[in-house]
């Protein structure tokens, strides 16, 4: 799917749509343009031509068969013809472009894990002139004008050599004076394109022209999970939101009746009530208050299969997550644990957050950075009464320990298990041994955070969040000190 | 930020651009064939003969292999591999290296030249030799076959005559007994080729 530039939410993990063919893609915008001096030399064909005429001749010589001597006659002649046509552009065939102009453009800058996307590039001549032209050295525009086709005669080619974690979904090799590759990124992360080589051939294939440029980087973002249902906490900031808070308040929500005091509004009479009793009664309702709510990445240890290992299936919660409580008006934030420190962004309101919230996810890496420390998290990040939802494999003792931390400060905490891999099992005594000593450990760590009120849900990553978390999506999730 | 210009529509269903490529890379494999079959009849039983006719077969099949995996990408690292892939890997890098081709013309040549001099049939053989370069060509760069030839028609019909012109001077009777009027012969058809190559416009 792609994200328009202010538009609409993700749509969640499972909705993307089946790999489209290159045309329904749409139009794509240029990502860059730039002249690139065109290096010409012999082609494999006029090599081959070149070995043919040179053997028949020396045979011929050799053997004085005269027959041989013509056998070289056609080669010769079509090396002789190119040598002497080609480098002049006439009304019979183009000449060599000595610089071509390049444009290249995406159907999108961003993506999502496995979305398809296309790649245009164009190629022309520069501004119709030749420096062998008299007429481009008097200044005087090209025949054609400014910015005319490369001429087909010139028979380009395009190759596409596709860069790490891009999966061509076309054909990587396409003749033609425009060419349209379409590629999906199977994982999250910045990622370059590749490069293209373009091929140009003079009117007798016997010089090619080579061109390789590099193509622009993609976002490519983390799928989000799918999730319906949201944790609500039963205190609620002093806020007007969408979640039925349980003090009274001016919500739609019919909590009870009481009797009526003065200032109370005259059409909040319940007056079936009122005329049972014999004095006014008044319908209360509940208020209806937003909550703040931090999503906490564990990018410490990343564990299993690239695709689906427990970062990525903690980035793909966390994206689904943020969308889910963007949707009903709460607060998000996100903050990514790493070895390089804390990356992390304030909770706010909006669309846009779930862009702001996604390039923070972008940032996380796994690599261990020597020396590095972190202690507590940010206090700004965390606003006081805010729901913590954490993604770990709760594989780093640290971030275990923050995680306490966080609970002893009060802080209302969830915690989403994504660790999905064990470590390689092997039948030695000491390895059996080792893997059951982790497992209890790992264990071990999860009741002590059950005990210190801290759920833990295990999630796969295939089904919803909402299956893992509907023990605490269904009732407000109490939090005490 | 402005859109691209659209793209041209396809020159042909991709049923069809399956079809040409199979078509010219089969065709490549053909003439090759024939230029070996044209050339190893009769059947020479010297070693040399023999030598160049199994380097010629080699090279065809291997210019033929070439073709048919040309489009078979190569992976960006080959650490870590099991050894029948590594294996399959270096297949692939010995096939598109080598200049097997070239290889096949200059065995095909050395094996006419063992027989004795037959100066149509040796014309013919350059002719398919030719073709079947120029079909190789249009086969590996993917190109229209129609517009290509149409556009070198006239070098390609220049090139013919200068075939035969080359086979009816190997038929002149010698006006002098010894090698120096064979070698007149050959320069006299060079200078042909030369004078062709000066005379037709470029």
């Amino acid at each position: 799917m792609i994200i328009p530039n202010g538009g609409s939410l993700p749509r969640p993990r499972g909705d993307s749509p089946a790999a489209a063919p290159a045309a329904s893609l749409g139009a794509s915008s240029q990502a860059r343009a730039e002249e690139i001096a065109v290096t010409w030399r012999p082609s494999r064909h006029a090599r081959r031509l070149l070995t043919l005429a040179a053997a028949a001749l020396l045979l011929a010589v050799l053997t004085r068969n005269a027959a041989l001597a013509g056998v070289a006659g056609p080669p010769a002649l079509l090396l002789g013809m190119a040598r002497a046509g080609a480098a002049r552009g006439s009304d019979r065939g183009p000449g060599r472009p000595a610089r071509v102009s390049v444009r290249i453009g995406l159907t999108a800058a961003r993506l999502y894990e496995g979305e398809p996307a296309a790649v245009d590039v164009t190629v022309q001549e520069r501004d119709g002139q030749d420096p062998a032209d008299p007429a481009a050295a008097a200044g005087q525009p090209g025949p054609a004008g400014p910015g005319w086709r490369l001429d087909a005669r010139h028979g380009a080619r395009w190759t596409l050599e596709p860069g790490s974690g891009i999966e061509p979904g076309s054909a990587t090799a396409v003749n033609g004076s425009a060419a349209r590759f379409t590629f999906a990124v199977s994982r999250w992360g910045k990622r370059a394109l590749g490069t293209v080589t373009l091929t140009l051939h003079d009117r007798w294939r016997l010089a090619e022209g080579r061109v390789t440029f590099t193509l622009p980087s993609v976002d490519c973002y983390p799928s989000p999970a799918v999730q319906r249902t949201r944790v609500v906490l039963s205190k609620l900031p002093n806020r007007l939101g969408e979640h039925r808070a349980r003090v009274p308040g001016d919500g739609t929500e019919f909590t009870g009746v009481r009797e009526f005091v003065p200032g109370d509004r005259q059409r909040a009479i319940n007056w079936p009530a009122s005329t049972r009793r014999g004095r006014l009664q008044v319908n209360t309702f509940a208020a209806e208050r937003s909550q703040d709510v931090v999503l906490l990445v564990d990018a410490t240890s990343d564990v299993g299969k690239p695709g689906e290992s427990a970062l990525d299936l903690g980035l793909r919660g966390a994206a689904g997550a943020a969308r889910a409580y963007l949707d009903a008006r709460d607060r998000v934030g996100v903050i990514t644990y790493q070895w390089g420190g804390a990356h992390w962004l304030a909770p706010s309101l909006g669309r846009r957050q779930v862009y702001k919230i996604i390039d923070v996810l972008l940032t996380a890496d796994t690599g261990y950075a020597r020396g590095a420390v972190f202690g507590r998290l940010p206090r700004a990040a965390l606003p006081p009464g805010s729901l913590v939802v954490a993604f770990s494999p709760l594989l780093d003792g640290r971030f275990v320990e923050a995680l306490r931390d966080m609970r002893e400060r009060g802080v209302a905490l969830i915690v989403v298990d994504v660790l999905n891999a064990d470590p390689p099992a092997r039948r030695l005594f000491a390895d059996v041994a080792a893997r059951r000593i982790w497992r209890m450990e790992q264990d071990a760590i999860r009741f002590s955070l059950r005990e210190l009120g801290v759920p833990v849900v295990p999630w796969d990553g295939v089904t919803t969040l909402d299956l893992p978390l509907a023990p605490y999506t269904r009732r407000p999730l109490v939090t005490r000190r | 930020m402005s859109d691209m210009p659209e793209l041209p529509p396809p020159l042909a269903t991709p049923r069809a651009g399956v079809a040409a490529a199979v078509g010219s890379r089969l065709a490549a494999l053909l003439l090759g064939a024939a230029c070996i079959a044209w050339t190893a009849t009769p059947a020479l039983h010297s070693g040399l003969a023999k030598t160049a006719l199994v380097v010629a077969i080699v090279a065809v099949t291997a210019g033929a292999l070439r073709l048919a995996t040309a489009d078979i990408p190569q992976p960006e690292d080959s650490f870590f591999r099991p050894g029948y892939v590594q294996a399959w890997l270096t297949f692939l890098a010995l096939l598109r290296t080598l200049a097997w081709e070239e290889t096949a013309a200059v065995a095909l040549l050395w094996l006419e030249v063992q027989h004795t001099s037959r100066p149509w049939h040796t014309a013919a053989l350059g002719a398919g030799l030719l073709a079947y370069l120029l079909t190789t060509h249009i086969a590996e760069s993917g190109t229209d076959a129609g517009p290509l030839l149409r556009r070198q028609a006239g070098v390609l019909a220049a090139g013919a005559c200068l075939l035969a012109l080359g086979a009816g001077f190997a038929m002149i009777p010698a006006a002098a007994p010894g090698a120096g009027s064979a070698i007149l012969r050959v320069l006299a058809a060079a200078a042909v080729i030369a004078a062709a190559a000066l005379v037709l416009p470029g």
